[in-house]
């Protein structure tokens, strides 16, 4: 059997992207949550608050470990399958992620012990300050990354001459086009994600009548973080999508499942469909009638353009584009339903009685983790042919290597991922199952940087206990 | 069937519609000002029913 070697480089890069990018989504949301919950906890000093970000605090860790290791492997991974792609494009790219090293690597890394291992050695005015040094650094190096993809998707500020790209204004290509809303959809997606990772194991612990005061906190928390970012999600969703429509209609053309130049006056709005990229026909639709006219063009008569407006062979393959599209519209969906749920439920004092909206949101644990990625496939696939947006194409892109070589690391990547997500699920449902752990109001210093921020609530744990509780 | 019930049920639906109705402002079917006055009245309203309804305190 002869294997394309550009088949194998396409779907080695997805696999390990794919599996990458469950762990940064997490790593933001979590940091962020983690600094809240810490700040929380100086300001009301609540040993719930404490519980709380000791529990996330190992999960998170596991999960930032696996998300820096996994993406070293990508920026080889541009070199080894996309060295065309490297070589053309390492001007503009190169700088960014070198910048994401220099800038946001460094400083999580810098303050990370600190987080992880410092909370009986440093006072807790420091520790917070390195969490959130921690949280801001993930930021920055989300910044960084969405800057680099979305040049890919939107390319700016550059210049090719013989073949070779020049970077002509370094601002354009930071702040291209697509980046001032790809950023904070992402960032909203990461903190979504951990607002229903958060809310969902509280909720179990509800359903199992276990760890009452650690759930009933997290699930107030989760579902009021989740509430009001999904409103803001949904809201910058529709500018994304808007953007795209503008710089990459094909995208938007597959992702709404019309294939006409022009679809009906009212379009529907399509649920499921089977696309025929061949005959470039639905073999079978199912939609709401009129919703695609309000929806798409915002208003009652409104016509959605068609893929077939985009030359065949410039065309991405609709049925990947429009499922991903609907996974991760479904679940916002859902999420802002669940929103609405837990704000009628707390107003009728019933958010923790109530079984159904628990298991809804055990069952929406990993909803945030699973409508990233399908976003991310939305972004990649509905981009293709192309790797930089009508600048070089994905099978111009790839490096000239044997496909062999190909094969067996991607046999190599899929078998030590599978041993990296066994591990992470492992340990993750033991520390759940475990469930928090009892934690005293203030951690006991052993003092490697004594005074620190001035931490005189560690000088005498005791006494100011004492004081607290007189 | 109870009034009670007929009536929370109708309150629920009311809810519900009201959710719905949030959505459809907040993608921009009325335009964009409407989209982010919308935003606007779902956030702040969600913190108002959050802080004036803080179940994890009073449930404990």
């Amino acid at each position: 059997m002869k294997l394309d070697p550009s088949i194998l480089a396409r779907i080695q890069f997805a696999f390990t992207v794919s599996f990458h990018i469950i762990f940064p989504t997490m790593s933001i949301g979590l940091a962020s949550f983690l600094a809240v919950i810490e700040a929380l906890w100086l300001k009301t000093k609540n040993p719930t608050y404490l519980q709380i970000y000791r529990f996330w605090l190992n999960i998170f860790a596991m999960g930032f470990g696996i998300g820096v290791v996994t993406g070293i492997v990508l920026s080889f991974e541009f070199g080894l399958g996309f060295a065309r792609f490297a070589q053309m494009a390492g001007p503009a790219i190169g700088p960014l992620i070198a910048l994401e090293v220099l800038t946001a690597f460094f400083l999580e890394a810098g303050f990370l012990g600190i987080m992880l291992f410092g909370l009986h050695r440093v006072g807790p005015k420091l520790h917070f300050f390195a969490t959130c040094m921690v949280a801001v650094g993930t930021l920055i190096s989300a910044s960084w990354i969405l800057s680099a993809n979305s040049w890919m998707q939107t390319p700016a500020g550059v210049a090719i001459h013989d073949g070779q790209l020049t970077v002509v204004n370094w601002l354009h290509v930071l702040m291209n086009p697509s980046w001032p809303y790809r950023l904070p959809h992402m960032l909203t997606a990461a903190y979504l994600t951990a607002s229903f990772m958060v809310a969902g194991v509280g909720a179990w612990y509800l359903l199992r009548g276990k760890h009452q005061d650690f759930a009933r906190r997290t699930v107030a928390l989760g579902t009021a973080f989740a509430t009001v970012l999904i409103a803001g999600q949904v809201f910058i969703g529709d500018l994304v999508y808007g953007t795209m429509l503008k710089y990459q209609p094909s995208k938007m053309q597959a992702a709404e499942g019309f294939w006409e130049k022009q679809s009906p006056s009212p379009a529907p709005y399509y649920w499921f469909i089977i696309p025929d990229q061949k005959d470039q026909r639905n073999r079978f639709a199912l939609g709401t009638p009129r919703l695609g006219s309000i929806w798409l063009t915002h208003s009652l008569n409104g016509r959605v353009e068609g893929l077939k407006n985009t030359p065949r062979e410039l065309q991405p393959r609709m049925a990947l584009v429009f499922y991903a599209f609907r996974i991760m519209y479904c679940l916002a969906m859902l999420m802002f339903a669940i929103g609405v749920a837990s704000l009628w439920l707390r107003f009728r004092g019933t958010l923790f009685h109530s079984r159904w909206f628990l298991w809804m949101l055990v069952c929406m644990t990993p909803s945030g983790i699973i409508a990233t990625l399908a976003g991310w496939y939305v972004a990649e696939t509905g981009r293709q042919p192309w790797v930089i947006y009508g600048i070089l194409r994905t099978v111009d892109a790839v490096s000239p290597v044997p496909s062999q070589a190909l094969l067996s690391t991607l046999i190599a990547f899929v078998c030590v991922y599978a041993v990296f997500i066994t591990a992470f699920l492992i340990f993750t449902f033991r520390i759940i199952r475990r469930g928090p752990v009892e934690a005293p109001v203030y951690p006991e210093a052993s003092g490697s940087i004594k005074n620190a921020f001035r931490p005189h609530v560690l000088d005498s744990p005791k006494r100011l206990a004492d004081s607290q509780f007189s | 069937m109870k009034t009670s019930n007929v009536l929370r049920r109708v309150y629920g639906v009311t809810a519900a519609l009201i959710g719905v109705l949030f959505f459809f402002i907040i993608v921009g079917v009325f335009g964009l000002p409407f989209a982010i006055a919308g935003l606007g009245v779902f956030v702040v309203g969600a913190v108002v029913v959050c802080h004036a309804f803080p179940t994890e305190r009073a449930e404990l």
